[in-house]
């Protein structure tokens, strides 16, 4: 149980790619902190030089206030899982789980304790005696969750623990981890490309792009307060619709005009917006597909567009609507919310009205892509 | 050459794409890699001299920025380390130092002044008169002086690294100091040679082998080119042997044919093709047949293909030099395979197997591929069965033959994969000695090309013809290492252009 | 027209899918048994010929006809039960300390990333390719010096093929790469040191690599000629069997030992193919995986 704090770190390989730009955080005692991007971004580079497997070539990372640069893996007390499990394909579970306890020298009878009890919890005390071959994926990665569980380390690490599972197995993991997270009651940091993990883990979550840190903030922040447009359509599935439009202002009332239709923006995003002192400007503007409804031909900000392609989810309808202009919208509408009718009529080509409220919109700057409002 | 956009070059037929391909290997391939490497050399030196500029600066600015333990440990090795408390580096240095200075004056320094003369006073005999013998006196030793001489260099080298390590890490515990952090004490230092340091302690021992055994012999033997060592002046009992100069390398490379013999350059010539084509047909006619060999076994429908392999791969275990050498005598004119031939009366007289030099060439390549196809079998196998079975069920929708999924699909995924394997079995096969020396021993005797150096005869190789030239009677040891040196150049050339033009081409049939 | 034309093709290969592999298959049979013969005849004769007592040089039938034992008791009269003797002590020893260098390096160049490994790698493909040959006249030297030849040569034939040995790390290189390198680090995190993580985790998981690493290494020096032949030079009782048996065959003696060569061939050949063909398994998988990686 402990705290991380890294300060400047950055990794430049001997190729003088930089993988990691001064990267700066502070993980409190017992956070759960997820770091999140696409492939390449530097997270699971960053987790590395955390356990010691990877040289920090600038800055320094402490654990517990110890500045551990220079201390081989062994020496920083941290446990950690790896994406493809690395169990030890020639010791038994039991043996996996219990290698780290012996190289420590501890007696046998505590080790047993100790294995059994992390297998209970983990259920898996029907396999200690099989070998790793003979365990089905979830399997495996519990044993490599005891593994590291057993070691009772300051920090636990995880490298995309979940992506090599199928889509059912990661869903039911991820509750697990969620549980155990609360057993174990220690300080985190979990790597995955995978949003909705962020999102669903993490008390804070870190989102990397190219070697830097886009926003560190709660889930809730980074949802409803995109620093950026990067962001804002990495975080929520489907992504953010963005059109390029114009900000208008008149007195205290902002308006917008994707597509020709002019919609007022009200409520919150208006004082915000009055409050930064925005004036008239392009902007790229944001409103997530859930947020779209809808509407009527002739309604007041009814948006004409053509639907392309239907998408049945079950609970919901995802539509891929082209608007006069050809952009490209997604709109989640929920399936209740249509009749019957309704939803026969959603075919290729069908001729459909959208709108949305002016309390969902994000305003990003068109140069630098910031959001106007929250950076 | 107009260069042409990628689908441009589709267009073209399949002459033109060859003739293409053939004008962008010599126009632009070759010469471009072939520069490439040069320019890549001429930046390592560059580097190399920016290095040892940027170590002098750091040397002489730890001087003047260090203590007074950093400034005495320019003269007294480890000082530093044993005033800040880390002995044991310190003693080690210490040690070093002591050892290093100690030889210098004891052995060193003599070694190294005898070095460019290689000797001034050879063996001696004086006439004793009471017992009406000649004693001799054996004085200097140029064969050791040569090596101790080397041997003296590297411990230079050695000692240089070292003192500058020493200044180096004067350099670190000042800093780690200055930071605050303690220095890491020599129980630490032992345990990280099992640790983050352990990569050391697993390569001394096996490079400590390979720089005495590999790399002074090769620097040595280099040097010998430019001596006259050779039985008659071993540098010991019978004469000195001093530096020549370039003067073997112009005897091996002149054309020049003294007393109506052969010249050496033209017997070079002579021995260096037959090395090629050996080489050539060795490596591709065990490769081609091997593979075929392994297909016909994997076939689907062919039964018991495990005692088909283990038959050939029986071959393999045992002793070559059992096989080869009998091989070699069923072949002979007395051997079984004449006799056989004779007393079922289908020749007349015996066949010149190892007499005739055409007979003796085709033979080798032939009995060489009975040695050889187990083994390419064995590889092939393993490389046949991982092409992925859809890429053939592709093929065969699509409507190719037997044939055409060979040439379309096997091939081009073996050769993708073997390249490297092709090549080092090509240099391989040029310094097969075993299958040679131990066939024919070189044999039918070349009358015209052996007068120049050691006999040679028409099946010999450069290698063999190498240590012909070590055992025979003169035992001209300068010319087999220049033999030795050319024999270097044209493997590394060889290679050179394989790895420099090879993935260019590869690349087109990329199957990653 | 060409519709025709494959229709016509499509029935015709329909038609004839299973006599024409029945044929082909047939014609690999016979090309199989024919290669058999062709490989396996010359052990045969080399068999046959060790019982042949009625002479003693080459003849030109193979089947003998009068058998005994002879040729082998003579072996035993000379030097042969020496050579044999010095051969597998030198086998032995090379095996093992063999092995151990050449895991050592390649474990290394496999797993530890450090700033001089691709210079190192590239500076002995470069010292591969001078013929090695060439250093036995100073190690020859060398080795007289120290009393390491003719009738001792055992300790120096020794010293000259595991010294070397580390450059034929290839195999086993390409082995070790095929090791994820997350075991490597799930272990270091777990707390072990890197000497650990070799014998607690790599060297179990490399059996293979091991067997067929030592199992080259025994096989060396029983065909060994180039530096057996130099280094016990002039002394019988140094040669080793392939230098021994090679004099025999010299123009001198063949018509003196011709079918005691075949005895002793015989009698070397057997140990090292029985234990050649137990351990096959692992030989094939380095053959294999070491020619892929290159």
């Amino acid at each position: 149980m402990a705290s991380v704090k890294l300060t400047d770190v950055k990794k430049v390989y001997d190729n003088n790619v930089t993988a990691v730009h001064d990267f700066n955080l502070d993980i409190k005692d017992k956070e759960f902190v997820v770091f999140v991007g696409p492939s390449g971004c530097g997270k699971s580079t960053t987790l590395r030089m955390i356990a010691g497997l990877e040289d920090i070539s600038g800055g320094t990372v402490e654990i517990d206030g110890v500045v551990v640069n220079d201390l081989q893996p062994k020496d920083r007390d941290i446990a950690m899982v790896f994406q493809n499990y690395a169990l030890y394909p020639h010791m038994t579970v039991y043996d996996n789980i219990a290698f780290s306890l012996r190289l420590k020298k501890m007696p046998e009878e505590e080790i047993y304790e100790r294995v059994t009890n992390a297998a209970e919890i983990l259920g898996i005390t029907q396999y200690l005696t099989r070998k790793p071959r003979a365990l089905s994926g979830g399997q495996r990665q519990r044993v490599a969750i005891g593994r590291a569980m057993v070691r009772n380390a300051k920090v636990f690490l995880m490298d995309e623990p979940l992506s090599n599972l199928d889509a059912k197995l990661r869903n039911q993991m991820r509750a697990e981890i969620i549980l155990l997270r609360q057993k174990l009651d220690t300080t985190f940091v979990y790597v995955t490309h995978d949003q909705t993990e962020a999102m669903t883990l993490g008390d804070r979550i870190v989102i990397m792009r190219d070697g830097f840190i886009e926003q560190v903030g709660t889930p809730t922040e980074v949802f409803e307060q995109p620093h950026n447009i990067f962001v804002a359509e990495f975080i929520g599935a489907p992504k953010m619709n963005m059109m390029e439009t114009r900000l208008s202002r008149e007195g205290a009332k902002y308006f917008v005009s994707p597509f020709g239709v002019k919609i007022e923006v009200d409520g919150e995003k208006a004082r915000q917006l009055a409050e930064k002192n925005i004036s008239d400007r392009e902007v790229v503007l944001g409103v997530r597909p859930e947020h779209i409804v809808l509407s009527e031909a002739g309604a007041p900000g009814a948006i004409p567009c053509r639907l392309e392609v239907n998408e049945m989810m079950g609970s919901e309808l995802h539509l891929h609507v082209y608007t006069e202009n050809e952009t490209r919208l997604v709109v989640r509408i929920p399936t209740i919310d249509l009749t019957e009718e309704q939803r026969r009529n959603m075919v290729y080509g069908a001729q459909l009205y959208i709108t949305f409220s002016g309390k969902v919109m994000h305003f990003f700057d068109k140069e630098n892509q910031k959001n106007l409002i929250y950076s | 050459m107009a260069n042409i956009s990628d689908l441009e070059y589709l267009r073209l037929s399949k002459g033109q794409k060859l003739l293409f391909r053939l004008k962008r290997f010599f126009t632009d391939s070759l010469p471009n890699g072939l520069k490439n490497f040069f320019v890549r050399i001429g930046k390592g030196i560059g580097s190399g001299c920016q290095k040892i500029g940027s170590e002098c600066k750091d040397i002489v600015s730890t001087f003047v920025h260090g203590d007074w333990k950093t400034k005495l440990s320019y003269l007294v090795m480890g000082f530093g380390c044993l005033a800040r408390g880390q002995i044991l580096r310190g003693i080690l240095f210490l040690l070093f130092e002591i050892v290093f200075i100690g030889y210098m004056i004891l052995a060193g320094g003599y070694w190294l002044s005898m070095l460019p003369s290689l000797g001034k006073v050879g063996p001696t005999e004086t006439y004793n008169e009471l017992f009406d013998t000649y004693t001799t006196t054996y004085n200097d030793n140029s064969f050791k002086i040569l090596l101790y001489g080397v041997l003296t260099i590297f411990f230079i080298i050695a000692f240089i690294y070292t003192w500058r390590q020493n200044v180096k890490q004067n350099q670190i515990a000042e800093k780690i100091l200055a930071s605050g952090k303690k220095l890491r004490s020599g129980k630490e230092d032992l345990h990280s040679l099992v640790d983050d340091q352990f990569h050391k302690t697993l390569l001394a021992l096996p490079m400590t082998g390979i720089l005495i055994f590999t790399v002074l012999p090769i620097i040595f033997m280099v040097l010998v080119a430019f001596t006259n060592y050779d039985g008659a002046h071993d540098g010991y009992a019978s004469n000195l042997f001093t530096w020549v100069g370039l003067k073997n390398f112009n005897t091996m490379l002149s054309w020049n044919s003294a007393g109506g013999t052969q010249s050496y350059a033209a017997t070079f010539g002579e021995v260096l093709t037959w090395t090629l084509i050996w080489a050539f047909f060795a490596t591709f006619t065990n490769y081609f047949l091997g593979m075929f060999v392994a297909m016909a076994i994997n076939k689907k429908g062919i039964k018991v293909k495990k005692l088909w392999r283990t038959i050939l791969v029986l071959t393999i275990a045992i002793p070559q030099f059992i096989s080869l050498l009998y091989v070699s005598k069923m072949f002979a004119k007395d051997g079984i395979i004449n006799g056989t031939l004779l007393s079922l009366g289908w020749i007349k007289q015996a066949l010149p197997f190892w007499e005739d030099p055409t007979w003796a060439r085709i033979t080798v390549i032939i009995i060489n591929i009975w040695i050889g196809i187990p083994y390419l079998m064995l590889i092939t196998t393993g490389i046949l069965m991982n092409i992925p079975a859809d890429l053939y069920e592709s093929a065969r929708i699509d409507g190719a033959n037997p044939w055409q999924q060979y040439t379309k699909i096997t091939l081009p995924y073996m050769l993708f994969v073997t390249g490297p394997y092709l090549l080092t079995s090509f240099t391989g096969n040029m310094n097969n000695f075993n299958v040679i020396y131990l066939l024919t021993g070189g044999a039918p005797t070349n009358a015209a090309a052996s007068s120049a150096a050691g006999s040679v005869g028409y099946t010999d190789l450069l290698i063999t013809w190498l240590f012909k030239i070590t055992t025979g009677a003169e035992s001209q040891y300068y010319l087999a290492s220049v033999v030795g040196i050319l024999v270097f150049i044209v493997v590394a050339l060889i290679s050179l252009i394989v790895y420099n033009v090879l993935p260019s081409i590869k690349n087109e049939e990329d199957f990653q | 027209m060409s519709q025709n034309k494959t229709a016509g093709a499509v029935a015709k290969r329909h038609m004839g899918l299973k006599t024409s592999r029945r044929i082909g298959n047939t014609a690999i049979y016979i090309l199989l048994i024919a290669m058999s013969v062709i490989w396996l005849v010359p052990f045969i004769c080399i068999l046959l010929q060790s019982f042949r007592v009625e002479s003693t040089w080459q003849v030109g039938y193979v089947v003998p006809q009068k058998w005994g034992l002879d040729n082998y008791q003579n072996l035993f009269k000379t030097d042969f039960p020496r050579w044999y003797t010095n051969t597998f002590i030198a086998a032995l020893c090379t095996a093992v300390l063999q092995t151990v260098i050449v895991l050592c390096m390649s474990y290394t160049l496999s797993r530890f990333r450090f700033k001089m490994r691709q210079p190192l790698m590239r500076f002995m493909l470069i010292l591969g390719m001078f013929p090695g040959m060439l250093t036995m006249i100073i190690l020859y030297r060398v080795l007289k010096d120290l009393g390491m030849t003719q009738a001792n040569a055992v300790p120096g034939l020794i010293l000259v093929y595991v010294a070397s040995s580390g450059m034929g790390y290839y195999v086993s290189k390409g082995f070790f790469d095929t090791i994820p390198k997350s075991l490597d680090e799930a272990a270091r995190v777990d707390g072990a040191t890197r000497l650990q993580v070799l014998y607690k985790i790599i060297l179990p998981l490399s059996k293979p690599i091991v067997i067929y690493t030592i199992l080259t290494a025994f096989m060396g020096p029983w065909g060994d000629f180039v530096f057996a032949r130099y280094i016990s030079f002039g002394a019988s009782a140094g040669k080793n069997v392939a230098v021994g048996l090679y004099d025999w065959l010299s123009k001198d003696q063949i018509n003196k030992s011709y079918t005691m060569f075949c005895a002793g061939g015989v009698l070397v050949a057997i140990p090292v193919t029985i234990l050649f063909m137990c351990l096959q398994k692992y030989y094939v998988e380095g053959v294999t995986g070491g020619a892929v990686k290159g």
